[in-house]
């Protein structure tokens, strides 16, 4: 081989050769039934590996939490769902009374000038009879005659 | 079946295991013996040739079979092998492997048989080799693969290949004439 080339001396070649076969014969050996062994000790050693990554990924009998809240949880989602419910009802009559007062407006709005003056106009009694009924129940004199 | 049969069985779930045992008992021996070459000792040869078939378990799935699945295969071995040398320099704090500490331990002289002398001193010349051009050496004197292999193999040029397996040779010779 390419070796042998490089060599000037035959006879060292020679023997290098005879070396380099040694070396070779020697380091193609294997203990035996090494090979008929080995197939069996890699696939062993990946299912250890996989089982292990596994279990790391999704601990199985990992030690138990426990919560310092689990004794409260139900009053917590007690507590929750009456909050939800509170603030839902709270949010729902807001909207209500809102789109009443904006209605009664729009109405008021929408009313003709003359029905407006005609409602007071025959209501004006009425608020002055109210007014001297309330006056009189208190007994206040509020005559503009002082003597 | 052909490797790159088995690596399309590979890719299916409920042929994987077997379709591995089959590339790896095809080519279990070439690929420790190429691994043990590098490192000479037995025990540190099962432990990279392990280390190879379960990396190879791992990316094969990922293999895109642009080259030849012995090419690849090798290429693993290679990595693997550089990596446990350089892991067992930065352990023992030392520049020289085991193997070559033993290999120098021996005295030459002491052996009776010339062809002795000659085999402990290629052993010290191989150990002194760059890693790299270990590797070449090997793969091209030993398992005869071309320039191209060799160079897909070792991640560098046709020419670097060539390179380094001339260097190697050079150093060879010129260690043992020299020791």
């Amino acid at each position: 081989m390419g070796l042998n080339n490089v060599m000037e001396n035959e006879s060292i070649s020679k023997e290098l050769e005879a070396a380099l076969e040694s070396f070779k014969a020697k380091t193609n050996q294997a203990p035996e039934g090494y090979f008929d062994q080995f197939e069996a000790r890699i696939v062993a050693k990946i299912k250890a590996k996989e089982q292990l990554t596994s279990a790391l990924v999704a601990p199985k009998n990992s030690a138990s939490i426990i919560s310092i809240f689990r004794a409260q949880k139900k009053y917590m989602v007690a507590a929750s769902v009456m909050l939800i419910v509170a603030t839902g009802y709270l949010l729902y009559n807001q909207s209500a009374t809102n789109s009443i007062l904006k209605d009664e407006i729009v109405a008021i709005e929408a009313l003709p000038d003359a029905v407006i003056e005609g409602y007071i106009n025959n209501n004006e009694l009425v608020a002055e009879v109210e007014w001297n009924t309330a006056i009189e129940t208190a007994g206040a004199d509020v005559s503009f005659n002082n003597n | 079946m052909t490797d790159q049969a088995l690596i399309i069985q590979f890719q299916n779930d409920d042929s994987k295991e077997g379709a591995f045992t089959q590339l790896l008992k095809r080519h279990q021996e070439t690929v420790f013996y190429q691994i043990k070459k590098m490192v000479i000792e037995h025990a540190d040869a099962d432990d990279i040739a392990q280390a190879v078939w379960i990396k190879v378990w791992n990316k094969l799935d990922g293999f895109k079979q642009e080259s030849a699945f012995s090419t690849w295969l090798f290429r693993v071995a290679y990595n693997e092998t550089l990596n446990f040398i350089a892991q067992r320099k930065r352990l023992q704090g030392q520049a020289k492997q085991n193997y070559l500490d033993q290999a120098e331990d021996q005295p030459a002289s002491s052996n009776a048989l010339k062809e002795t002398q000659i085999q402990i001193k290629l052993e010290r010349a191989i150990a002194a080799l760059p890693e790299k051009q270990r590797f070449v050496f090997m793969l091209r004197y030993f398992e005869d693969y071309d320039y191209e292999k060799i160079a897909s193999i070792t991640g560098t040029t046709v020419g670097g290949s060539k390179a380094n397996y001339h260097h190697a040779v050079k150093k060879i010779t010129e260690l043992i004439q020299n020791d």
